[in-house]
């Protein structure tokens, strides 16, 4: 067995042993579960959830799970939720992922939030004699096509994410002068190298490439050097929402003024104030998606968490909930089924119609119809963003 | 039950031991390819895995340090050229962690220090890329201090990759240890079930060859016994013995049992024929005493009438010269009538005697008779043995088959089965010597019977002299009541002349008229003698011809006797 969490991990929070919250958790929903009598089936709930990039998550997967359960449940069987805290680490959600998988009841994951912790805990999911399958609600990484037949996720690539926000910088923002600032992780790198391989195949100038990582010291000298080279008309932030609020912030002092612009882990931006106001950002989904089934599922959560809305991993993490809801009730309560019958979804068997859209999984697990638009944060929500007319 | 009931056959017990020593070899054969072809593909899949997380981490090694030497020249020759050479350097590291951290052959410590690289990765190109941004600026001094800060997440990326080679082979090397053992356990199986199958196939054979053995040797002994010509019950025994054995040893006691009543009976008829020949002997022998006693009897009667006719010649004419004129009186008459009626009494009684001897003709005739036809019984009991000889020439040449048969599937068996072919050999060979013994069997009772069948026409000959022997008696029978009958009278009256010429001569000259026909009946008696004689000569011969016959027949019988004798029953 691997060491204890708290000889691992510098940060406070994570002292918190991970196994009591998790008792804490499963208790409160089981109460809430209106089915009686049979053994709860469980599904496995994970991502960084001391972050707020995971709040949405967490708080749509409980909704879908109770309105599931308020329904009869599947197969006359309440769902539990077993929620884990991967603290967005590869080493973190690797530990999280053996929990899951050493607890027999779990027959199903939703997680991990990025990139680095899905692929480094795919390999405990898609190991040994009783692999177990896992949905993940945002991981975007191209990388984790090959990541193995248990991983299967509900966002389209960074490669749809880098081409569309290359396409709009291009198009509509008549960007030909383009600066890049990556997190250097898997998602950052995935989202810069499409993007700069798309904007130059469209004529643009790549001005600035840099990484950065959120304990850089300042990203001053990075975007001075962006001036002196003459400025951009665009800027990208390959990141999240944390590194892209300190550039943001400054953005004022290095006396730039391009358009910003991120992927989907930018999303929740819109709540920090002004310096966010006219960014735009590529995600796989906008509470303002028309469509009832979205009208109903974005009326239900903001009955549920006044004041707020889902974002796209909520939204992404809802359709995985509903989708192996319905895999169970199809196949059975048993990994290997509930996996055989994720990936005949959209080929042998109808496509999943969610609040996200239409999941279809090709045979690497991903979503390929699937397409982003690009949102623009405006009064302090994000909303889609206004197409210039030609 | 049917596992045993194939034991009881040398083809099932062959057909057993093939599959004992199988069925101990396929085990080791599996357990030798099994454990060989697990070590062999282990051996691969660790070695495979070894190259590549090897390949992978010297590369990661190298190119670490590619990425730190471009990184430091950045710092000081600021050319795009070093920059490019640094980007490159710092996404082939990225791309190098990334095929490490998915490799399926790395242990739980060193996917946690592959992904620990990653992070000490991102962590020095960014630190080295901040120290470039500020060099670009014209700021050295941060930017140095920047780049010193890059340097220990740089060590310590260096020492991680430096740890998961030391743990990879650490590991490989456990794992070749856990091989070994693997390896030396298995081969340890294989040799506890070699050694079982051998002891296993040793004491199959030595059963297997114990069970043949034995019966083989006993049933050779049985028929070497039998050449020998010893023909006394000794059962083959062993209820063990495989099925054809028994069979065999089973057909042996039967042609041992109808040699040993054929050869009681024929003993016992020679002994019948010894028994009959020595009654003729004794019966030719006492025909031959009594011929000759009538022979001599007859010489003697011959010369008495020679002489009396002579002095009877002589007396006549001394009384016919002193009483020619005598004349026969009544009394001498009546004496002469008298002594007639003795005469023929006593003749009576001689032919009586005759008559006796010639019905002992007719019974010697019979007894001749049934000794021929128990000859012929004998002959018609050969063909039985040759019906049984018959019967022991089958099983031989099934038996020759059967060994043929068993040095094939010996032949079949390879080495293992060279002991079989011995056996088969054996058994060929003991069916053989059956056949020779047949064989000779069948000899001597063509022997017997053409023996036999000499005794049989010596006993047709024997019969038609014995009957012709009888006419002769009858014959001589007759003639001898004539002769007696004549020479009781001629005694009788010869003496009471005699007395009648001494006491009286006065009637002599009546004696002489007497004698004269007298004299002419002594001629006449003196030739009838002499025709007697001859006769009573030719029974003597025949007779003896019957002694010698009775004595062929005898010695006949003996040989036969002896013949028999040859075989102990």
């Amino acid at each position: 067995m691997l060491p204890p969490d708290v000889t691992r991990s510098g940060r406070p929070s994570t002292a918190r042993p991970p196994r009591r919250s998790r008792i804490g958790l499963v208790a409160g929903l089981t109460l809430a579960a209106a089915c009686g009598g049979s053994d709860p089936i469980r599904i496995g709930l994970t991502g960084p959830f001391e972050e707020p990039r995971a709040q949405s998550l967490r708080l749509a997967v409980e909704l879908a799970v109770r309105e599931i359960n308020d329904s009869g449940g599947v197969r006359g069987r309440p769902l539990e939720l077993v929620i884990e805290d991967d603290h967005g680490n590869a080493e973190r959600a690797v530990e999280t992922a053996r929990r899951f998988y050493a607890d027999p009841a779990v027959v199903a994951v939703v997680g991990h939030l990025a990139s680095g912790t899905t692929l480094a805990a795919s390999s405990v999911y898609n190991g040994g004699l009783n692999p177990l399958p896992v949905i993940s609600p945002s991981a975007s990484s191209p990388v984790l096509t090959d990541a193995g037949p248990y991983t299967f996720r509900v966002c389209p690539t960074d490669l749809v994410h880098g081409t569309r926000l290359a396409a709009w910088a291009t198009a509509q923002l008549r960007a030909t002068r383009a600066a890049v600032l990556y997190l250097n992780d898997d998602y950052g790198r995935g989202v810069r190298s499409v993007f700069i391989r798309e904007f130059t195949g469209r004529n643009g100038q790549i001005v600035a490439d840099d990484p950065y990582l959120e304990d850089l010291p300042s990203f001053l000298p990075y975007l001075e050097r962006i001036r002196r080279r003459g400025g951009a008309d665009v800027l990208l932030i390959a990141g999240t929402r944390t590194g892209a609020e300190r550039i943001l912030a400054t953005l004022d002092s290095a006396t730039l003024r391009p358009a910003v612009m991120g992927g989907d882990g930018l999303a929740g931006i819109e709540a920090a104030g002004a310096a966010a106001e006219g960014v735009f950002i590529s995600t796989a989904y906008l509470p303002d998606r028309p469509g009832t089934r979205n009208a109903a599922f974005v009326r239900a959560y903001r009955a549920a968490y006044p004041k707020q809305d889902p974002d796209h991993r909520g939204a992404a993490g809802y359709d995985a909930i509903h989708l192996l809801a319905r895999a169970i009730a199809e196949a059975g309560a048993d990994r290997a089924k509930v996996r055989d019958y994720l990936a005949t979804v959209g080929t042998s068997t109808p496509a999943f119609e969610g609040v996200t859209g239409r999941i279809a999984f090709d045979e690497h697990g991903d979503v390929p119809d699937k397409d982003v638009v690009i949102g623009l944060v405006h009064g302090g929500r994000l909303v889609t963003a206004p197409e210039r007319r030609p | 039950m049917k596992g045993l009931t194939a034991l009881k056959t040398l083809r099932g017990r062959i057909i057993v031991a093939a599959v004992t020593v199988s069925a101990g070899l396929i085990p080791v054969a599996l357990i030798g390819v099994g454990a060989l072809s697990t070590i062999a593909s282990t051996i691969q899949t660790e070695l495979t895995g070894l190259q590549r997380v090897t390949t992978l981490t010297a590369g990661l090694a190298g190119a670490v340090s590619d990425e730190i030497r471009h990184a430091e020249q950045y710092l000081t020759a600021r050319d795009d050229d070093t920059a490019d050479l640094f980007r490159a350097a710092a996404a082939a590291v990225y791309q190098l962690q990334r095929e490490l951290a998915r490799l399926p052959e790395l242990g739980e410590e060193e996917r946690q220090a592959a992904s620990r690289i990653g992070g000490l990765q991102a962590q020095v190109e960014v630190r080295y890329a901040y120290a470039h941004a500020l060099s670009d600026l014209g700021r050295p001094e941060p930017a140095v201090a920047a780049a010193r800060s890059a340097r220990t997440p740089a060590d310590q990326l260096t020492r991680e990759t430096k740890a998961i080679t030391t743990a990879e082979t650490e590991r490989y090397g456990a794992a070749a240890a856990r091989l070994g053992g693997a390896a030396q356990r298995r081969l340890r199986w294989v040799l506890a079930v070699l050694i079982l199958t051998a002891a296993l196939s040793a004491t199959v054979g030595v059963t297997f060859y114990r069970s043949v053995d034995r019966p083989i040797r006993e049933l050779l002994e049985a028929a070497r016994r039998f050449a020998d010509g010893d023909l006394r019950p000794a059962p083959v025994a062993g209820t063990r013995m495989p099925g054809e054995l028994a069979e065999l040893s089973v057909a042996m006691e039967r042609v041992g049992a109808r040699l040993r009543g054929m050869v009681a009976e024929l003993i016992e008829e020679s002994d019948h024929m010894a028994e009959t020949a020595g009654d003729l002997s004794a019966v030719s022998e006492e025909l031959a005493a009594s011929a000759s006693e009538i022979t001599t009897a007859m010489v003697e009667i011959s010369g008495g009438a020679d002489r009396q006719s002579g002095g009877l010649d002589q007396s006549m004419v001394q009384v016919e010269r002193l009483a020619a004129a005598t004349s026969l009186n009544a009394d001498v008459a009546r004496n002469v009538a008298r002594l007639g009626g003795d005469i023929h009494r006593l003749a009576a009684g001689h032919s009586r005697e005759i008559g006796q001897a010639a019905s002992t003709l007719t019974e010697v005739q019979s007894i001749v008779e049934s000794a021929a036809t128990q000859a012929e019984q004998l002959q018609r009991l050969s063909v039985t043995i040759d019906d049984f000889v018959d019967l022991i020439k089958r099983i031989s040449s099934q038996t020759n088959l059967l060994a043929l048969n068993a040095a094939i599937e010996a032949a079949r068996a390879g080495e293992r089965g060279s002991g079989f072919a011995v056996v088969a050999e054996e058994v060929r060979q003991l069916a053989d010597s059956s056949a020779q013994a047949a064989d000779q069997v069948t000899d001597s009772v063509q022997a017997i019977r053409r023996q036999t069948s000499e005794v049989a026409s010596t006993m047709v000959a024997g019969r038609s002299k014995v009957g012709r022997l009888g006419a002769v008696a009858t014959g001589a029978a007759r003639a001898l009541e004539e002769i007696v009958k004549g020479v009781q009278e001629i005694e009788q009256a010869a003496q009471q002349v005699t007395t009648e010429a001494v006491a009286n001569l006065q009637a002599a000259r009546e004696v002489g008229t007497v004698l004269r026909g007298v004299a002419a009946a002594a001629g006449q008696h003196a030739a009838s003698a002499e025709e007697v004689t001859a006769a009573a000569e030719e029974q003597g011969a025949s007779t003896e011809e019957m002694a010698a016959q009775a004595n062929q027949l005898i010695q006949f019988a003996e040989r036969l006797k002896k013949l028999a004798g040859g075989f102990r029953v």
